[in-house]
């Protein structure tokens, strides 16, 4: 106030976890910051805020629904059966009919990679969901219970990640004996889910130990809380932020580990629709029609780059630090 | 230092046996056996007990592990199962190939990452950020068969047969089978694709790495202070931040390893050649057992060795950092 104005008193209005210089600017007059909501808004409505601005982000999330759309509704968009084959039409070039042609067997490949996006969706989802509901709980009693079960679950979580991945996928999925269907896809779900049960123990065993030492964690102690209910209604969710961008990340990373291990003729066997198979089926004729090949590759990196830009803005919302 | 590195190779020991021994487990729980593949139509159930007897799968499991490690002590990786080959020999044979395969994929990552991270870093926010960060969004979403396909529908089809689709042709020197390149070009347009296809993922993460730590580490304070001091750009860039920024990187490149294995083995399916990852891959779905344990052993091995290579790293990126 050096050109001698008197200091209007302002009252300070409460913000969203601000810092105290956007707390000044608010103090100051004409510089008010729009209203928002009254009371703090909580950090994951921060994030959701943040997320928005980003528009690659946006398109992640486009990509994704789109994909999870025509995963739901596959039968009704592709315009004939993924598995049937008709002789009378094989490498067909992209045409009216057949819009990215047909391959040896005569089968639609636009139909195949309409029905491809499930396995690649359910296997990239499921395998995260059931690598999280297996590796958080051990992960959050190995850091919160410490000592001997702490030693004994890192050890075994540190055997898995002793294995290179795709050594120890490969040899699960040779164990499980690729067979073609649901149960085809459950094996290589269960498969890709083992190689990453180690990633979740490891990443919430780390939170817990930091939070478990804080301030509100020693007064539910003191106050009786049962530790059930410490772990999940006053731990879990102070480290959901890192498990919500590593499961969105590792979705991207699965499904690229399931292409691979179709590719390698180790994933969900045909004739049900893969498009790792697709792809290292069709590679063989690459000379004469490329684009059979070109299709189901083009349809792996899209679905990897929506969940990647995804969890990238999830990311950079959710914890700014890390940006 | 050096009891260090001493105590951390004899670690590397009881890693590599467990790798192994789990390997080991898991093959043998894998339904069916060599012997049923050994046999063909010839199959006769008492030819297979024979058979097990003679290459002693029919004793107890940690007994065969027992004998299979004492031979290894003594040098000797087993014959395999099917084709009745030493391993040692066979692995010898393919090893060249993959190592010239990996370590000029990641020389391909870093001649990429390096100079894409730093133009990222210091010109934040400008079109050639934007280019480098979005290229490098992309590589990290393609798999490493659609970037050789990619590959392939360019140099092997496009460009009218540039370079070799698939096969291998060793580097003059290191013969060791009849197919053996009179030139260095004999050998070079079997792997430049591979290591391209394999490299570019590899870059793609780095960049992204490297690109967010040099961010951090020109805003600190003694990037500031070299700058007070009238340092010029150059030293800068390269001896204070790229040092610094290079940390967090190398963590994830010996994080990477596993991710190269698998990689290989894919991209040396694809383009058909003689390398471990074929060599792996085909052990392990025909189940010769003997085999499958040869590549447990070489990419354990190589798994921990890269482990301590980065740790090592360390001390030279940050002298700060000692092993006692």
């Amino acid at each position: 106030m050096a050109d001698g104005r008197q200091p209007i008193p302002v009252k300070v209005r409460p913000i969203s976890g601000g810092s105290t210089r956007e707390a000044e600017l608010g103090a100051v007059p004409g510089v008010a910051l729009p209203a928002r909501a009254k009371s703090a808004e909580s950090p994951l409505a921060q994030g959701l805020r943040r997320f928005r601005r980003s528009t690659t982000a946006l398109v992640g999330v486009a990509i994704v629904l789109v994909l999870m759309l025509v995963a739901l509704f596959a039968d009704v968009l592709a315009p004939r059966s993924p598995i049937a084959s008709d002789q009378t039409h094989t490498f067909e070039r992209p045409s009216w009919d057949y819009p990215l042609g047909t391959d040896q067997l005569g089968r639609d490949m636009l139909s195949r990679i309409i029905h491809g996006t499930r396995i690649s969706l359910l296997v990239g989802v499921s395998s995260v969901l059931l690598a999280l509901f297996v590796g958080v709980p051990f992960g959050m009693i190995a850091g919160f219970y410490g000592g001997r079960v702490d030693a004994l679950v890192m050890r075994v979580m540190d055997l898995i990640l002793a294995f290179p991945i795709y050594l120890l996928a490969i040899i699960l999925m040779v164990i499980f004996t690729p067979t073609a269907g649901l149960i085809g896809t459950m094996k290589v779900t269960g498969a890709i889910a083992i190689v990453r049960i180690p990633i979740y123990a490891r990443l919430v065993r780390g939170s817990v130990l930091s939070i478990k030492e804080k301030e509100y964690v020693e007064a539910c102690r003191a106050l009786g809380v049962r530790d059930p209910w410490i772990l999940f209604r006053h731990i879990l969710p102070n480290c959901l932020a890192p498990i919500i961008v590593t499961t969105t990340l590792g979705i991207a990373t699965s499904i690229i580990v399931e292409a691979t291990l179709s590719f390698l003729g180790l994933g969900t066997q045909p004739p049900t629709p893969s498009w790792g198979w697709d792809l290292k089926a069709n590679v063989s004729f690459i000379q004469a029609n490329a684009w059979l090949s070109l299709f189901p590759g083009l349809a792996i990196f899209v679905t990897v780059l929506g969940f990647n830009l995804f969890g990238d803005g999830l990311r950079d919302a959710l914890d700014p630090r890390l940006k | 230092m050096r009891v260090y590195i001493l105590r951390r190779l004899i670690g590397i020991v009881p890693t590599v046996l467990m790798i192994t021994f789990v390997v080991f487990v898991m093959m043998r729980s894998v339904p069916g056996d060599p012997v049923v593949a050994l046999l063909g139509d010839a199959y006769t159930e008492e030819d297979a007990v024979r058979v097990r007897a003679e290459y002693g799968l029919n004793k107890p499991l940690l007994v065969q592990y027992a004998i299979w490690v004492g031979k290894l002590a003594q040098g000797d990786w087993g014959n395999s199962i099917l084709s009745g080959r030493p391993v040692l020999r066979d692995v010898m044979i393919r090893l060249p190939v993959t190592l010239e395969l990996i370590l000029l994929s990641m020389g391909i990552a870093l001649l990429i990452a390096v100079p894409a991270a730093i133009v990222g870093a210091l010109r934040q926010n400008t079109w050639a950020d934007y280019t480098a960060t979005t290229i490098a969004m992309i590589g990290v979403s393609i798999p490493e068969f659609f970037i050789g396909v990619l590959l392939l529908l360019v140099f092997s089809i496009g460009l009218g047969g540039l370079l070799p689709s698939s096969g291998w042709v060793y580097l003059p020197g290191t013969c060791q089978t009849i197919i053996c390149a009179a030139g260095l070009w004999g050998n070079v347009q079997y792997v430049l694709m591979p290591a391209f296809a394999l490299g570019v993922g590899r870059a793609a993460i780095l960049t992204r790495l490297l690109r967010a730590s040099m961010l951090e580490v020109i805003r600190s304070d003694y990037v500031t202070t070299a700058r007070a001091k009238g340092l010029s750009e150059r030293p800068i860039v390269f001896k204070h931040a790229l040092k610094n920024a290079l940390i967090p990187t190398v963590t994830v490149m010996g994080l990477q390893v596993g991710f190269l294995i698998g990689g290989a083995i894919v991209v040396e399916t694809l383009f058909a050649m003689p390398g471990l990852g074929t060599f792996g891959i085909d052990a392990i779905i025909a189940r010769d057992y003997q085999q499958v344990q040869g590549f447990a052993l070489l990419t354990a091995f190589a798994f921990v060795v890269m482990n301590l290579l980065v740790d090592l790293t360390y001390t030279f990126l940050d002298p700060r950092i000692r092993y006692a």
